[in-house]
């Protein structure tokens, strides 16, 4: 399982709504923060978000234990399931 | 949390060392339109090898005030260029920490903001950078003793959330920074257990504070 939380300011509004086109990731809400979750891969990509770097780099609030990030750069944001190794 | 009563009234002044007077009230009185509403002029008193001085004052607006010492017969400390008149830096401090302390003055809009521009960039000071961070626009120069000075505007105002996410920021820092080997990775996870275990429960508060 894979979370990601994103504060729902209007800056960050994009990312969310990007984040939810890939039908295997669902966006639900806790609080004033889009949940943002997958049984696998969370992949947005920079671009189609329309968020400038100022805002793309401090978008995210947290990223729940058992996910971690593994790309976060002017291309994607990805977060991934923490696989224990064998 | 703090259930303190808040009594501040924020900054009486900033106060500064300058070796370059002239180019301290240029920059700040004659260039950016700053008045200057105090002074003090004082014989060297207390430790003996404490200078005469000059203590002088300029209003920042909102009452609030950024200050200067020139002491009389003092020479700069340092020749180096990294760094300003109150501390230097040798070639093992990197470029994003020297930058990092600066003064930012609050304007109230875009209008003011590019009038400031206006005003530095007709001067030797002109802006050196104008950036759009994640929810204010700022413009930036170093005034002539080196001091990094900012003018900013809010993009937007600030929404409860933001108040909520910088609690749920610093209470997961200090659990962070409390074990060793802090990193950025951390902070995300434990706020992340921080936003489960809270952020539920104050939009429910929110939702009942604003019932008539």
């Amino acid at each position: 399982m894979t979370a990601l939380y994103v504060l729902d300011v209007p800056e960050n509004t994009p990312l969310a709504k990007v984040a939810a086109e890939d039908p295997e990731v669902s966006v639900g809400r806790i609080g004033p923060y889009f949940e943002i979750t997958a049984t696998g891969p969370i992949v947005i990509d920079r671009r189609a978000t329309g968020c400038r770097h100022a805002v793309w780099y401090s978008s995210v609030a947290g990223v729940a234990p058992g996910s971690r990030i593994v790309q976060h750069d002017k291309n994607a944001l990805r977060v991934e399931p923490v696989t224990e190794p064998a | 949390m703090t259930d303190q009563d808040h009594r501040a009234k924020g900054v009486d002044h900033a106060a500064f060392p300058t070796f370059d007077p002239a180019g301290t009230v240029r920059f700040y009185r004659d260039v950016l339109g700053f008045p200057v509403v105090h002074s003090i002029c004082a014989a060297g008193w207390g430790p003996e090898n404490h200078p005469d001085f000059i203590h002088f004052f300029f209003d920042i607006g909102n009452d609030d005030r950024i200050a200067f010492f020139y002491y009389f017969g003092a020479k700069p400390y340092s020749d180096s260029d990294r760094g300003d008149a109150y501390a230097s830096f040798g070639p093992e401090v990197p470029e994003y920490f020297i930058r990092s302390r600066h003064l930012a003055i609050h304007v109230d809009n875009y209008e003011d903001l590019m009038e400031y521009r206006r005003r530095l960039d007709d001067s030797q000071w002109p802006v050196e950078m104008q950036i759009q961070h994640e929810t204010i626009e700022s413009i930036y120069t170093h005034d002539p003793n080196g001091y990094m000075i900012e003018f900013t505007m809010a993009l937007r105002p600030v929404t409860p959330q933001e108040d909520l996410d910088a609690t749920l920021t610093i209470d997961a820092l200090l659990d962070v920074v409390a074990e060793p080997d802090p990193t950025f990775g951390k902070l995300l996870a434990r706020k992340a257990e921080l936003i489960v275990q809270r952020a539920a429960d104050w939009e429910l508060a929110q939702a009942e504070t604003a019932q008539p």
